[in-house]
């Protein structure tokens, strides 16, 4: 790590190291190949997706390479609020960089409940709103329907105090219209974005390659759809905006902060290179050493 | 089954063979010393040949055969897709990127006795480390294999070797029996009263559910070595589930290797 350069930022009230950060959903501290010293170098640490009740996920299969990245139909499995509290929370302990926890919830009342609970938690920094996810009261998708997103984030900040970060979908006409309505709505950061609806179709089989029959598309192919909403967005937004994907290497994450981004997460590049963001810590300050 | 494996390692591994065997099937020996060191028979490592801008993702290769003391791992393959067509080009001296050990392996029964192994085509790769580990340890090998065609039957020449008894069966040819490699077992398990301390099958779905049958005839452990498309190998995407009796678990870090009643194999 190169010394002369101080990647330090204020991702609005959070004081990250650099702007550096795992995508939820791709990270699971528990199942990494990094050290403690290397995750405490990271900008900060995100949790899998937490729910207030097990949340089980899609039958398999879940992963489909694609020609430029995957689509996973995952489904957002995720630990209950007891298992979180025994289990996962005493390993965050050992880190000394903000923790932020992802949430899922099936109504805005289990979002806000969960919120609730993990207020009162002082290790946690923050809390990543994963909006792709349905309302089962009226099956539309948090993330795309402007009303629902904006009284989903008005209503939690009444219920926390920890800094809200809203995790965009990218699924939407207009992802600046979202980001103002998450802005407007109390939202301290917004996250641009999640992954893509896809679909892929076995022609031998005659069936989908997904169990979900569709699923989500991230890697290098969805890029350049990211780096404009970053860029649409920003033009419009005052809260400090985290761009994520198809992020592998530090040259993407530079395009996204050109583009407007505060901080980047890097996703499902982890797979195939366990150290992949540490690379890109080093080459941000090596660029920026460069270029000063 | 669950017993503390070490943690996988991110790690550069250089070809030191890599030949055709034949048809579609290759063997590539890699020299890894850190994996190789720690692999276990039944664990796999994830594996590219290719930039992340090629290819997405690694593939999970199971270990065919261990050399700790020299440092190397084998892999049996079959050229299949982008990737395994990519690494059949494998020469002398080429890097590949590995992350491993993964998973679970397999266990030896505590008592010395018999074991049987059920293999369809491929599965074999998983089965031969058991072997040659089980062998060391004193036990009686009991190998069946089973493949479409004669001339794919893999393992022969290798496991051969290792077993007191070798049974075999193709899609081609019959012999006599009803086609199911099984069919051998179960003579031994009915007409001989055979015990076994274990059975362990790899490589088809239809052959262990024959085998979940005889088990719950004849009360032996058994134990199936799945697999599954996988993000990252290690646990984190929860990309590779199968459906349990205690639910979903991840083939690469409950797994790979499962007892076989636990696995809701009709699907």
């Amino acid at each position: 790590m190169n010394n002369k350069v101080d990647l330090s930022i204020n991702l609005g009230n959070l004081q990250l190291k650099n702007p550096v950060m795992p995508a939820s959903g791709t990270f699971d501290i528990r199942d990494t190949i990094l050290n403690k010293e290397q995750l405490n170098s990271l900008g900060a640490i995100i949790t899998k997706s937490i729910a207030s009740h097990k949340r089980l996920g899609n039958p398999g299969p879940r992963i489909w390479e694609t020609e430029a990245g995957m689509m996973n139909a995952v489904g957002i499995p995720a630990e209950g609020f007891e298992y979180f509290k025994e289990n996962i929370l005493p390993l965050l302990e050992d880190f000394c960089v903000p923790i932020i926890v992802s949430m899922v919830g099936d109504s805005i009342t289990d979002f806000c409940q969960l919120a609730k609970k993990l207020d009162n938690f002082e290790k946690i920094s923050a809390l990543e709103i994963n909006l792709s996810c349905p309302n089962l009261n009226d099956g539309l998708y948090f993330g795309t329907n402007k009303d629902v997103l904006g009284d989903l984030i008005y209503q939690l900040k009444k219920n926390t105090g920890k800094v809200v970060m809203a995790k965009l979908s990218p699924n939407v006409t207009d992802i600046t219209e979202m980001a103002l309505t998450a802005e407007e709505a109390g939202a301290d950061i917004i996250i641009i974005a999640n992954t893509f609806l896809g679909m892929a179709i076995d022609s031998e089989k005659l069936i989908p390659r997904l169990g979900n029959k569709v699923g989500g598309i991230s890697g290098p192919g969805i890029r350049p759809i990211i780096v404009r909403m970053i860029w649409e967005a920003s033009q419009r937004v005052k809260i400090p905006i985290v761009g994520v994907g198809g992020i592998t290497s530090t040259r993407d994450a530079l395009e996204m902060f050109l583009a407007g981004a505060s901080a980047v997460q890097v996703g499902s590049a982890n797979f195939s290179n366990p150290y992949v963001m540490l690379n890109i810590i080093e080459g941000i300050a090596g660029y920026l050493n460069k270029k000063i | 089954m669950k017993s503390a494996e070490n943690k996988p390692l991110f790690v550069t591994g250089k070809v030191l063979e890599n030949r055709n065997i034949n048809g579609d099937y290759f063997e590539i020996v890699i020299e890894a010393p850190d994996i190789a060191r720690n692999a276990r028979p039944g664990q796999f490592v994830m594996l590219s040949r290719w930039n992340i801008n090629n290819l997405f993702l690694k593939r999970p290769f199971s270990f065919y055969q261990i050399d700790a003391e020299q440092g190397r791992f084998a892999i049996l393959y079959k050229k299949i897709g982008k990737g395994t067509e990519i690494l059949s080009q494998s020469k002398k001296a080429d890097q590949v990127e590995l992350i491993g050990s993964c998973g679970n392996g397999f266990s030896l029964p505590e008592n010395v006795g018999k074991i049987a192994l059920v293999a369809r085509g491929i599965g074999v790769a998983t089965l031969l480390p058991l072997a040659i580990e089980g062998k060391k340890k004193g036990l009686e090998i009991y190998s069946f294999l089973s493949a479409r065609e004669k001339n794919l039957l893999l393992g022969p020449d290798k496991l051969g070797p290792l077993s007191s008894h070798i049974f075999y069966t193709t899609d081609d040819d019959w012999k006599g029996t009803d086609g199911k490699v099984t069919f051998f077992l179960e003579e031994l398990l009915k007409n001989n009263r055979t015990d076994f301390e274990a059975v362990y099958v790899c490589g088809s779905k239809r052959l262990a559910r024959h085998i979940r049958e005889l088990q719950k005839e004849y009360h032996f452990a058994a134990y199936i070595s799945l697999e599954e498309r996988m993000g990252c190998g290690i646990g984190a995407c929860k990309g590779c589930v199968i459906n349990t009796i205690y639910g979903y678990q991840r083939v690469c870090k409950e797994g790979p290797v499962f007892p076989l009643e636990e696995v809701i194999l009709n699907e």
